[in-house]
């Protein structure tokens, strides 16, 4: 790939340029921002120092900044969306360590989304990101008065619902496989609990959430169609609190404090539904023997060792179970351990080292005697980051690291007891590992124009033991291998540039232009139209290749009214290569011989994303309007001809308004409208032994009916002053009671067997909610 | 109970707590008619069946749309051919005969000059032991369900299909493989509800062995119809048929029971 090879040798050559060019005389401003209440460090916050010259950066992931410049006497200012800002006047004449501690403005009324600074979304050169600010989260109305941050970014353009009431998202015309999801950077295999109904992430225990929906950082890899990093709360420094909430569905209780006052703190946030609680009032025995429940547990805790090292520990762990007495018993579940040492080896070199462990499984019971099983089924990360920030000088801020991460995959052991007819048999598990590294160099290029280049290597292997088969395009088994431990089965090596560009052309509008190529080695196997706990992941091998995706984009960004309204416009286009789809009666389970039955093709999404806030004030909130296509090709469907993919939908909005009605009461509602996903409907009927069966003439060439859907939603805060604060959440989920389509299915009439009819299943009709919160 | 149908059962409780089913309008296109062939043969002394239609419009009544006129051959591996003529519209009859079980056996359809063809192995019988009732209940409802039991011959890849009648009409028509449990004794559970049946009604039980390809025909036509799980993106199950005809050419060994409700 000369391209490429051309693109590192230009790399090198800038990084070593701007080193010998500017690195003389500057001395360096660094340190940390909080927030004054809590202590939690600001992930976002602007430094920013105007002098001679003007430098300014936001603080990382752990709320550190670091700043080079000449000389002299400068007017610094630290800024926070929602926080007040600190301008004071300072003379850099050494290198200087300075944390900042910011306090809350509670003027403004930010709405949900925010940008890290009021022009940011403007003089960034990042684009594709958005970012939620997950203080404000409780003010969108939900289904049954979840708060969820997964079904929040879906009312955001260019991210889609998987579905009713599903917290899975399709970004830019990716599958839900193709998100990669990061909590505290440790991957979540599977975000949803309730077949999808509720997302894994409890916001209480939330702090960040950013969405790269295109022009990926470097940093990230590993998954096709974006990134959402989400970072959990460090836990207060300063004191004791507890908060929680009673809603229809759950209850929720988060505790946190210090361990050493202003050193270290923890954080332990959980939630349980208890939909099985009320059945076990029934005097059924057939009901109250029954459960159906999830629970999630998030914790944390951090210590500042000294000024230049602090360790975090933090872990999630979620379950869902639910089953019938003396029939069966499933659950499924993740659990993550994140263990962070941020060290800064000088003012200008920040280092972070993660070690993360990711499992998700599921176990699946059968306790009816002549058919009794078990099924464990497992896959589990252990994943070794180190992670460099470098503030060369004013101009170039490097960033640089490796990853491993080593993947095994237990598709399924299966046990019964002797009097079962199921024999105990045990699927060979699969091991794989994942190296990559990467650089990359944000470049004031000038006053109006910033440019962040980068580069990421990734390499993936697949390892013994096991017997590996090779199949043809009929899925006919050419060969088999076995391979010891250890030894590689088969490697892949690809290189990833990733290029954004921004140019300021006013104080208050730019324009922005992205090219990333994405690599995805481990997928997803689902051939469901939406989800399942048991959906089956596999690894590259001798048949599956590393999907890849290029994809460019190109954006008008422009603020109005002092920054209060804030428009942008995205155009993105993206070709994937190496796409999985399924022949028809493909059985995901157990099966140990899934990539006979997989097509390989390729992918195309394009459209183009509008986006209006208004950010301040009594009334704000934003609409979020896109247009796009999405399409597959595989010379085994459709006779070859490109098909729309499910998630193709050609008009996608939504309108979210809040409004604050005096000190304590705010209103708030979200009207969604989309195309209906593309379906395969029937274009005819025949009879196989005298039963209806219908005949499909072209993939994915029908439309579901459109769907929309009006929510609103009334909070009721406490008195203010008092020890106990307490909020009233009232909410109807799909007021006017749109019978929105979860299903279409054909089947003959149960009376009239000569008419074959076309039955709509809703999931949710009108539904309301009522939610108390409490905080003390 | 497989996994399908646990995950089938957690949609339906959550379709039956807040769902809602309605019969719409839609409109459909209707696509040029296809060719469907189904039938073929069994290890049972018969005058074996295969049936020839046409696909017709979504909106028309349910009918057996004849396809008369076609030529219809059996042919064994040997070269030996079998007749099937037609006895009434679209119903093509073999004279008595029986198949044998490990012998490859191919159709030939020639009809408006061109040749569908398609091949299936007769496989082992594997006999039906018996029948026998069984009682389910899910959250207070308690109903009637008949398993066939027999024994999976160890150490070789099975494919079985199994078609209940009620009261004369075909309420299942569902198939198993033998991947968890080969070498056992089982009793495969229909999931049909047998609960309004009366003294004197008759239910019976035909169990086939079939080969791999049919079997993976009435598994993805099986997966078409959802069977209550999630959905799954709807496509024409795989035919053995080639020149892109619909159906499946059947040669399985069988038995059948019947049992009469006292």
């Amino acid at each position: 790939m000369p391209i490429t090879k051309r693109f590192v040798l230009i790399l090198l050559i800038f990084i070593g340029f701007y080193q010998f060019a500017f690195s003389q005389d500057k001395f360096t401003i660094s340190g940390i921002v909080t927030d004054s209440g809590t202590g939690e460090t600001l992930i976002g916050a602007s430094v920013k120092l105007t002098g001679t010259t003007t430098v300014g950066a936001g603080t990382n992931a752990y709320g550190f900044y670091s700043l080079s410049t000449e000389e002299g006497v400068y007017e610094l200012s630290v800024s926070f969306i929602g926080y007040k800002t600190i301008k004071q006047s300072i003379t850099i004449s050494k290198n200087i360590r300075q944390n900042f501690v910011l306090s809350e403005d509670n003027q403004l009324n930010e709405v949900v989304i925010s940008a890290e600074k009021r022009d940011g979304n403007v003089s960034n050169p990042q684009m594709g990101l958005q970012k939620i600010n997950i203080r404000e989260i409780n003010n969108v109305p939900v289904l049954l008065g979840e708060r969820d941050v997964l079904k929040t970014l879906q009312l955001l353009p260019g991210i889609k619902s998987a579905g009713e009431g599903n917290s899975g998202f399709y970004v830019r015309g990716g599958s839900t496989d193709q998100n990669l999801i990061l909590l505290d950077e440790a991957p979540v295999y599977n975000a949803s609990h309730l077949l999808g109904f509720f997302s894994t992430f409890n916001s209480d225990a939330i702090k960040d959430v950013s969405v790269y929906k295109g022009g990926m950082p470097a940093q990230y890899g590993g998954r096709l169609a974006s990134v959402l990093d989400i970072k959990m709360n460090d836990g207060n420094r300063k004191e004791y609190t507890a908060e929680g909430g009673l809603g229809l569905i759950s209850s929720r209780l988060k505790v946190e404090g210090p361990i050493v006052k202003d050193k270290g703190s923890f954080m332990v946030s959980t939630r349980r539904t208890y939909l099985d609680a009320f059945l076990a009032l029934s005097p059924d025995s057939s009901i109250n023997g029954n459960t159906l429940y999830f629970y999630d547990v998030n914790a944390k805790a951090n210590y500042q060792l000294d000024d230049n090292n602090t360790l975090y520990l933090s872990g999630y762990f979620g379950r869902d179970k639910l089953g019938i007495a003396e029939a069966f018993g499933f659950n499924w579940g993740n659990g993550t351990v994140t263990l962070r040492w941020n060290h800064l080896y000088s003012d200008r070199l920040f280092s972070n080292t993660s070690l993360i462990y990711s499992n998700y499984n599921y176990v699946i019971q059968n306790f009816v005697e002549d058919n009794n099983f078990e099924v464990n089924s497992s896959i589990k990360d252990f994943n070794l980051k180190q992670d460099f920030e470098y503030s060369l000088n004013n101009a170039h801020n490097l960033k640089f690291g490796v990853n491993a991460i080593h993947h095994t995959i237990a598709p399924g052991k299966l046990t019964a007891t002797e009097a079962s007819s199921v024999n105990a048999t045990t699927y060979e598990n699969r091991k794989g590992f994942e190296l990559a590294a990467y650089l990359s160099d944000e470049w004031a290029v000038s006053d109006k124009m910033n440019l962040v280049y980068g580069l990421r290597v990734s390499g993936f292997s697949l390892l013994g033991p096991g017997s590996f088969k090779t199949y043809d395009a009929e899925g006919n088994t050419i060969g088999v291998t076995t391979y010891k431990a250890g030894e590689f089965v088969k490697n892949y090596f690809n290189l990833e540039p990733r290029i954004s560009a921004s140019y300021q052309l006013t104080p208050s509008s730019s324009l922005k232009t992205a090219y990333t190529r994405n690599i995805q080695n481990i997928h997803l196997m689902s051939n469901s139209t939406s989800t399942s706990p048991t959906d089956l992941y596999i690894m590259n091998s001798n048949n599956v290749k590393p999907e890849i995706a290029d994809q460019i984009a190109a954006g008008y960004f422009r603020n109005f009214n002092d920054n209060n309204y804030e428009f942008s416009a995205e155009l993105y286009y993206k070709w994937m290569q190496n796409q999985i789809e399924y022949r028809s009666g493909t059985d995901l389970r157990g099966n140990s011989n899934v990539e006979a039955d997989l097509l390989y093709g390729d992918g195309r999404a394009y459209g183009i994303e509008l986006f209006l806030k208004k950010r301040f004030g009594r009334f704000n909130g934003w609409i979020g309007y896109t247009w796009s296509r999405t399409q597959r090709q595989f010379d085994a469907i459709n006779e070859g001809k490109w098909f729309y993919a499910k998630q193709d939908r050609t008009h996608d909005l939504s309108l979210v308004g809040i409004y604050k009605a005096g000190s304590r009461w705010s209103f708030s509602s979200v009207f969604v409208y989309n195309t209906g996903n593309a379906v395969t409907y029937p274009n005819g009927k025949y009879q196989i032994n005298g039963r209806t069966a219908f005949y499909y003439a072209e993939k994915n060439a029908y439309r579901t009916p459109a769907y929309h859907r009006l929510d609103i939603s009334a909070t009721l805060e406490g008195k203010p002053g008092r020890k106990l604060q307490s909020s009233w959440s009232f909410g109807i989920y799909n007021v006017y009671n749109r019978q929105n389509a979860f299903s279409i299915d054909f089947k003959d009439n149960a009376d009239d067997l000569s008419k074959t009819e076309v039955v709509r299943t809703t999931l949710f009709g009108i539904i309301p909610s009522v939610t108390w919160n409490f905080k003390f | 109970m497989k996994k399908r149908n646990i995950l089938g059962f957690v949609f339906a409780i959550l379709v039956g707590l807040t769902g809602c089913e309605k019969v719409i309008d839609l409109k459909l296109d209707n696509a040029a008619p296809q060719l469907v062939i189904y039938g073929g043969l069994s290890d049972k002394v018969d005058n074996h069946l295969v049936m020839i239609s046409k696909t017709y419009d979504f909106t028309d009544p349910n009918r057996f749309n004849a396809v008369s006129g076609a030529k219809v051959i059996v042919r064994n591996e040997e070269g030996n051919t079998i007749e099937y003529v037609e006895v009434s519209g679209g119903v093509y009859q073999s004279p008595k005969f029986r198949g044998q079980s490990g012998k490859k056996y191919t159709l030939d359809v020639t009809f408006e000059g061109k040749i569908y063809t398609a091949s299936s192995t007769m496989p082992d019988k594997v006999p039906l032991d018996s029948l026998t009732f069984k009682d389910f209940s899910f959250f207070g409802k308690t109903s009637t369900y008949v398993a066939a039991n027999y024994n999976d011959p160890k150490g070789v890849q099975n494919q079985y299909r199994y078609i209940l009648t009620v009261k004369g009409k075909v309420e299942a028509d569902a198939v198993s493989e033998d991947r968890f449990d080969d070498g056992n004794t089982i009793a495969n559970v229909i999931f049909y509800k047998l609960d309004d049946l009366v003294s004197g009604d008759t239910i019976d039980v035909e169990f086939q062995s079939i080969d791999r390809n049919v079997y993976r025909y009435f598994y993805s036509l099986g997966q078409n119809s959802g069977g209550g799980g999630p959905p799954v993106a709807p496509a024409n199950p795989p035919s053995n048929f080639n020149n892109k005809a619909l159906g499946i050419f059947n040669a399985c060994s069988t038995s059948k029971k019947t049992v009469v409700i006292k």
